[in-house]
């Protein structure tokens, strides 16, 4: 009996012009979309090539460590072609240097904002928006239109328990929409492999993942629809509660749960932080500098007792003075640096804790449950910028000590310039440290931090998780609602 | 329009030669004429497909004959359709009306548009009540109405209108046997105010109880038409049959 | 007889559930949109405010103009961008200021919030362009198709009810009876803006009802095709579809397909190449200067201080030469990379503004003082109020301080050293921004305006035209 009534949905699903109509619509926006998210990676791989490549240059063109322009660059992912998540919006490089702390910056939307102007479509967006209205146009009147189409009463003047009735309609619904929206799925991983996107097994278990979730979070809005359906009389009525539930839940419920967040856990903005840092910045360089002064009015007097020219001698005590005032810079610079750190960790504690806040408040719907999952399986969620600053901010400790090393091989002064100004022979600048090239053959490499499935598991699995629940959920209600359904 | 014209010879409603070929080939109607006079109910009995509502759309200009013209008054209708259509009332078969206006609203919205702005709240339930709807649905909302009870709103809308000739279309469908012997004695009551009635209908006994004269279709022809004075001992649904059957061996043949 | 029928018909939409239902989502959603807004302004203002006080905290206690550094800028929030975000998110809104130099925004509020980004904003552009429209096309689906499956048609048109008559009366009913309660939450979401601290000035009242007046065109606009699809299709089963087709193109597809379109078409130096092209041609700069610095001689030779004055006039006189020269040169890629920018932006545009959608979105964005060019006139603004800092540098230390650099002066006079006084930072000019003239903005919405009013026309031609071969049966 429930093989019959579930062959019946998928005959009323599958022959119906409506169908058709949204299952071509569908296949065409998921390939869209894949295909839009293929092209903006192979961008973003030759952008990041090109910037490694423009790097290498730089350093080979460099006369000293000093006028290395040193920067890390993000690496694209090819998860992101099916999440874009984040990744337009996070700088793409930072800056590594010994002076200013790890930040990225140039997000692909800050230097082209035409793309932020409609924003991308990806893959999830397609799942997010259009499936789960598709989901809930075909199954918002499962149960009230077979009422009013007279069916149901046909159907239960048979020796038909209402339990396998309601059981074969999500059944058969879930079959009838979750197994051809496979089909545009499948093909748009041909795609990718058409495109030649190099896919490690690893990529390929976060895909498969990834498409778990997808059709979980499709799940529950089909059998949304059924529950809503079941809860009502008519289905013009019904279809207004399905539009509204899917506007709380795919456009109000996240948006709103960040807004709370916002509102609970203020944060300040970055540029307060840093204009504090700032401040200590400025006034331990002023301690600094009036002590500099102090040394150089000593060092001069003790230099103004020999007079006539700077002999060998004389010189290499510059070099020595210079040594001296470097390792005080480097003090200064560390301790500002600690400053720094410690301001951007409290700064990023108390954002965690805001995020994770707006995130528990969101995950009331199933729809920011799944872009989450989303995004955490493709690893452009919103740790995506932390991780690579921390990766950067390692490197930069790394590449900061292999430069002062090689600066300390050279002897200080690299890029430096000296000027004398001498009553008798007026004045003169010179270059005396510059080399002809650095030799950069055992710079250490900047490896973008690796990202794997083992890493989104933790965060993925609560979201899978809800998101089962949530459909196990509607599901009791549909089934608890339908028993006490007047059928007439 | 009030001053009915009793006496006149004019038809009321004539169709001349009237012949509909759709788009698609097939041939709706083919060349049928009749008259309808004052104070005439003329009823078309046929099965699905007959031609009775081909010709009823041909009447309301809903569709443009291929040959031959619908008139009413004298007006053709497909040249002249605003000012033949101020000469008709129109019951459909199986009409929703809007569902979320009262019987009221409903009767108010196309008394207007039918052109009687002069009535009062008292006209409407005095009508309501004359079709057979009782007080306490006046004022609810049509969404809960039966199908019996949306057909006898679709009729007081007709009779609003009080135009001198009235179509109908398998207007008794959906009435429950009390209602339709109601609805018979309606149509009575304004063939005696002298109305030009044209119906179409399944229901061979109510026609014969009722009209004046009886057409029977089929095919888009009029396959027989007889007045109802020669039909009073004749079994019509013999007769009926008779031909039907007739027809179809031909096609068999 | 028009009356009649526009008399029903608002009757009729606004005595059913599904406007009931339909317009109380509506208000409850403008009016959060409202409320986000003017929070979200509230929060970046004091965010804002506080970034502001602290770059100028950090002068407090210097003794010298000579050693401010690090002078920034920052974008202001304004009161329209919280309703009509824009690229405002997504653009940098921190500058920082040099005497000379190119100037480069950074810190977006997106990339340095990510946050925020996840889920996107709830911005009364949305709430038109996503909600609205969806909102137009289940109201105006059936207006056609659902009176012929009612019956009613039939009905209405036994009587002497000319066709252009009806088809008139159901547009202007529609649109009377849907457009006035939405005016009415619209009026009353705007006029808690000031409720809520949101300082609206008269100008921006204007732009607000500008903005208003064009997602209400937009709306019309939906409803007018609405009523066309349903007045070309039989049943509304078969209308709802296309329509959901049409709303789905509108306004997912079309205006981003036609930004990757013309991505494809005109290709853009990436700003990592221009970067690295500037650096380079900075060093070689800075390479050859070095080596012609030991052609300076003073002129005098016996006093250490006017010597130095020399050296400092003629090391500025270098950088203002070098300065110059890598301005040519910037000016030049920059241009190249705007030309191709604009080329690209404009082929973009015209490509998607075929969906009302994409027209919508442009139109306001731009009477907010929000759309793409925001980037460029923050950018033309910061400009403006570095040669106000660079002149007020010059005045204050005599030279015009064009790099990061720490000098430290002692005034030595008598052998005493003389307590410096500490420098006021509140004389630092203040960094005013101008949106964009309103005549600006409205001369670059008008395109927009005029063309959501054409699609009107065009969809209401369509449906007046399809109504009248409409088989009423």
């Amino acid at each position: 009996m429930l093989s019959v009534l579930i062959q019946k949905e998928l005959k009323a699903i599958i022959l119906s012009p409506k169908f058709t109509a949204t299952f071509i619509i569908c296949s065409l926006l998921m390939l869209l979309s894949v295909y839009i998210g293929i092209q903006e990676y192979q961008n973003s791989v030759k952008q990041y090539d090109a910037g490694k490549q423009l790097i290498d240059e730089g350093i080979r063109e460099a006369t000293s460590w000093h006028s290395v322009r040193y920067r890390a660059y993000r690496a694209p992912d090819p998860m992101q072609i099916f999440v874009s998540g984040l990744n337009y919006d996070i700088g793409r490089w930072s800056a590594i240097n010994s002076q200013s702390m790890v930040k990225l910056r140039n997000s692909s939307y800050t230097d082209d904002p035409i793309f932020a102007v409609f924003r991308f479509i990806d893959f999830t967006f397609i799942v997010l928006v259009v499936l789960s209205l598709f989901a809930i146009m075909f199954t918002y009147d499962a149960v009230n239109g077979e009422r009013e189409d007279g069916t149901l009463k046909l159907v239960f003047a048979n020796s038909v328990p209402r339990a396998r009735y309601i059981l074969a309609k999500c059944i058969g619904g879930w079959l009838g929409l979750v197994v051809p929206i496979c089909l545009p799925i499948l093909l748009s991983i041909l795609l990718v492999q058409l495109f030649g996107i190099p896919l490690s097994a690893d990529n390929w278990l976060r895909l498969a993942t990834l498409i778990a979730a997808a059709i979980a979070f499709f799940t529950f809005f089909i059998i949304l629809g059924v529950l809503i359906s079941a809860m009502t009389k008519r289905s013009s009525v019904s279809f207004l509660l399905a539009l509204v539930a899917w506007i709380v839940f795919v456009l109000i419920i996240p948006r709103a749960g960040v807004i709370v967040a916002g509102q609970i856990l203020p944060v300040p903005s970055t540029a307060e932080v840093e204009g504090q840092v700032q401040s200590f910045s400025r006034d331990r360089w002023a301690t600094f500098y009036t002590a500099q002064e102090e040394r150089w009015r000593e060092r001069s007097l003790h230099n103004n007792q020999s007079e006539g020219d700077l002999s060998a001698v004389e010189e290499e005590k510059l070099w020595k003075y210079m040594e001296e005032d470097d390792a005080a810079r480097k003090a200064v610079q560390q301790e500002i640096d600690e400053f720094d750190r410690k301001l951007n960790d409290d700064l990023r504690h108390r954002r965690t804790a805001q995020e994770r806040l707006a995130f528990s408040l969101s995950r009331i719907s199933p729809a920011s449950a799944f872009q989450l999952a989303a995004m955490d399986l493709a690893g452009s969620d919103i740790a995506l910028k932390s991780r690579n600053e921390q990766a950067m901010d390692l490197y930069r400790t790394e590449y900061t000590q292999f430069v002062q090393a090689k600066q300390a091989e050279s002897g200080p002064g690299g890029g430096a310039f000296t000027i004398q100004i001498d009553t008798e022979k007026g004045v003169s600048i010179g270059t005396p440290r510059d080399q002809a090239a650095v030799d950069a053959t055992q710079l250490p490499v900047f490896v973008p931090p690796t990202f794997s499935f083992s890493d989104a598991a933790a965060t993925f699995l609560l979201d899978l998780g809800l998101l089962l629940i949530f459909s196990i959920v509607a599901f009791g209600g549909a089934f608890a609602a339908f028993l006490r359904y007047d059928v007439r | 329009m009030s001053e009915l014209p009793l006496q006149s010879t004019q038809p009321m409603l004539e169709a001349v030669n009237l012949t509909k070929r759709y788009e698609d080939g097939v041939l709706a109607l083919d060349r049928v004429s009749f008259q309808v006079r004052a104070g005439e109910i003329f009823a078309m009995l046929g099965g699905n497909g007959a031609g009775k509502t081909t010709t009823i759309n041909l009447f309301l200009n809903f569709i443009e004959p291929t040959e031959g013209e619908a008139r009413i008054n004298g007006i053709v209708t497909h040249l002249e359709p605003l000012k033949a259509k101020e000469q008709i009332a129109f019951v459909s078969e199986n009409v929703m009306l809007y569902a979320n206006f009262t019987a009221i609203q409903n009767l108010d919205f196309f008394a207007r548009l039918g052109g009687q702005t002069h009535y009062t709240r008292d006209d409407y339930h005095n009508v309501l009540l004359r079709v057979g709807l009782a007080k306490e649905a006046h004022h609810k909302r049509l969404r809960g109405y039966s199908k019996g009870m949306r057909q006898k709103c679709g009729i007081a809308i007709a009779i609003l209108k009080n135009a001198p000739a009235i179509l109908l279309d398998e207007p008794t469908s959906g009435l429950d046997p009390k209602a339709g012997h109601d609805f018979i004695e309606l149509l009575a009551s304004l063939r005696a105010e002298g109305k030009a009635i044209l119906m179409s209908t399944h229901d061979i006994f109510r026609a014969k109880e009722i009209a004046d004269s009886v057409a029977i279709m089929n095919d888009g022809k009029i396959i027989m038409q007889r007045p109802a004075a020669a039909l009073v001992d004749t079994d019509l649904e013999q007769l009926y049959m008779q031909y039907m059957a007739g027809r179809s061996s031909e096609l068999v043949g | 007889m028009l009356r009649i029928l526009i008399e029903k018909e608002i009757r009729e939409i606004i005595g059913s559930a599904k406007f009931a239902v339909i317009f109380g989502a509506c208000a409850i959603l403008i009016l959060t949109s409202c409320y986000v807004g003017a929070r979200t302004y509230q929060a970046n203002r004091a965010q804002y405010e506080a970034a502001k006080a602290e770059n100028l905290r950090q002068f407090e206690g210097m003794t010298d103009w000579f050693n401010i550094q690090q002078h920034r800028i920052f974008l202001p929030p304004q009161p329209l961008a919280s309703l009509v975000n824009g690229v405002s998110n997504d653009i940098g809104r921190t500058t920082e200021v040099w005497g000379r130099g190119e100037l480069s925004a950074q810190d977006s509020k997106f990339g340095d919030e990510p946050i925020y980004a996840v889920f996107r904003f709830l911005d009364l552009e949305f709430m038109f362009q996503v909600v609205l429209s969806l909102f137009a096309v289940l109201l105006g689906y059936d207006a056609i198709s659902g009176e012929k499956e009612r019956g009613t048609l039939k009905l209405s048109f036994a009587n002497a009810v000319p066709r252009d008559k009806y088809i008139l009366g159901k547009i202007i009913g529609s649109l009377t009876a849907l457009t006035v309660p939405l005016v009415v939450a619209l009026g009353i979401g705007s006029l808690l803006l000031p409720l809520l601290g949101v300082p609206l000035s008269g100008d921006d009242w204007l732009r607000l009802f500008l903005v208003i007046l064009t997602g209400l065109l937009y709306f019309a606009a939906f409803l007018t095709l609405s009523i066309f699809v349903s007045a070309r299709t039989e049943r509304s089963s078969n209308s709802f579809l296309v329509l959901l087709v049409v709303w789905i193109l509108c306004v997912l597809i079309v205006p981003r397909a036609s930004v990757l379109l013309a991505g494809r078409a005109v290709n853009v130096p990436s700003v990592d190449e221009i970067a690295a092209q500037k650096a380079r041609f900075q060093q070689q700069q800075w390479h050859e200067d070095r080596a012609s610095w030991s052609n300076f001689k003073p002129t005098k030779s016996d006093d250490p201080n006017a010597m130095m004055d020399e050296l400092n006039r003629y090391m500025e006189e270098q950088a203002d030469i070098r300065d110059k020269k890598m301005q040519e040169f910037t000016a030049r890629l920059n241009e190249q990379r705007y030309n191709k920018q604009v080329e690209q932006q404009n082929l973009a545009f015209s490509l998607a503004r075929v969906s009302p959608a994409a027209t919508l979105s442009l139109g306001v964005t731009s009477l907010a003082g929000t759309s793409i060019t925001l980037k460029d006139h923050y950018n033309d603004e910061a400009k403006a109020y570095q040669s106000l800092y660079a002149n007020f540098m010059k005045e204050k230390t005599g030279t015009n301080p064009g790099g990061r650099m720490f000098m430290f002066r002692a005034k030595i006079e008598d052998g005493e050293e003389v307590k410096p006084e500490p420098i006021n930072p509140q004389e630092l000019p203040e960094f005013e921004y101008h949106q964009p003239d309103l005549a600006q903005s409205i001369s670059a919405a008008a395109l927009d305006m005029g063309l959501l009013a054409f699609f009107n026309l065009l969809f209401f031609a369509g449906a007046f035209v399809s109504f009248l071969r409409y088989d009423v049966r």
